[in-house]
């Protein structure tokens, strides 16, 4: 995991994971978009959404946010390029989006996101795995935290000089 | 600041010196003194060696590697707003 790349496309699957759980876990009180009745733009995105998860409805929370079509096309092309295989693979980014729902203790997210670490693949074994790393980094940070730690292990890791995508 | 005043390794019990070296060897780096959380862990043995070795298991490489897991764990202490 060295160079800065792989951590900006993790801040992404993390940060869009965050909210789309907080529209699903949220939002329920605006009442689901009737795919049916969902004007043509909202039906469009229902089916790009379908075509991503093969089939499968996608994120509860776009059913929320496409009350405003125009605005749930961009968070769904944001969350579709977080989320595709890149230099990190969609089945790590599903995993990862799982230990961000059941740190912040999203019910809908960690059952959407083990719904689709498991259709890529993951065995219970693997669930596990991430759900191990989530629960000890649970504890190790209130830990820390408790005892107000300073940080120490900044540096162990070597500095990127890349530049920015395109940049030099 | 912390608070507890945290002990240089040399104040720690032979058991802990051992955990120590591990600690060393786990994150393959050569520290002037132990992580913080590793002189923390150390104090209470009892606690210390079975959360230390649920976490060496948690995060041994499997299905996913051990450079995916420390990226989990980075995401998982920044959703606590964890610092350290």
């Amino acid at each position: 995991m060295t160079g800065d790349a792989v951590w900006y496309e993790a801040a992404q699957v993390v940060g869009i994971t965050n909210a789309l759980n907080v529209a699903a876990d949220t939002l329920g009180v605006l009442g689901a978009v009737d795919e049916a009745h969902a004007p043509a733009e909202a039906r469009t995105l229902f089916a790009e959404i379908r075509d991503f998860y093969q089939g499968v409805d996608g994120p509860p929370g776009f059913r929320f946010i496409a009350h405003d079509p125009a605005y749930a096309a961009d968070v769904w092309a944001a969350t579709r390029h977080a989320f595709a295989d890149n230099r990190l693979a969609r089945r790590f980014k599903e995993a990862l989006a799982f230990a961000v729902s059941v740190t912040s203790r999203s019910a809908s997210g960690a059952a959407w996101h083990l719904s689709q670490m498991r259709r890529l693949g993951v065995s219970s074994h693997g669930v596990m795995e991430i759900v191990g790393v989530t629960q000890m980094f649970s504890s190790y940070t209130k830990i820390a935290d408790t005892l107000q730690l300073e940080p120490d292990m900044g540096d162990i890791a070597p500095v990127d000089p890349s530049p920015a995508p395109g940049g030099r | 600041m912390p608070t507890v005043r945290l002990r240089a390794a040399t104040e720690y019990p032979p058991a802990a010196q051992k955990l120590f070296e591990l600690s060393s060897s786990w994150f393959n780096h050569d520290f002037a003194e132990p992580p913080a959380m590793s002189r923390v862990m150390a104090w209470d043995m009892g606690f210390g060696g079975p959360h230390g070795r649920a976490m060496k298991r948690a995060m041994a490489p499997g299905e996913f590697t051990r450079a995916e897991k420390e990226m989990v764990a980075a995401a998982v202490s920044g959703i606590n707003a964890c610092e350290y």
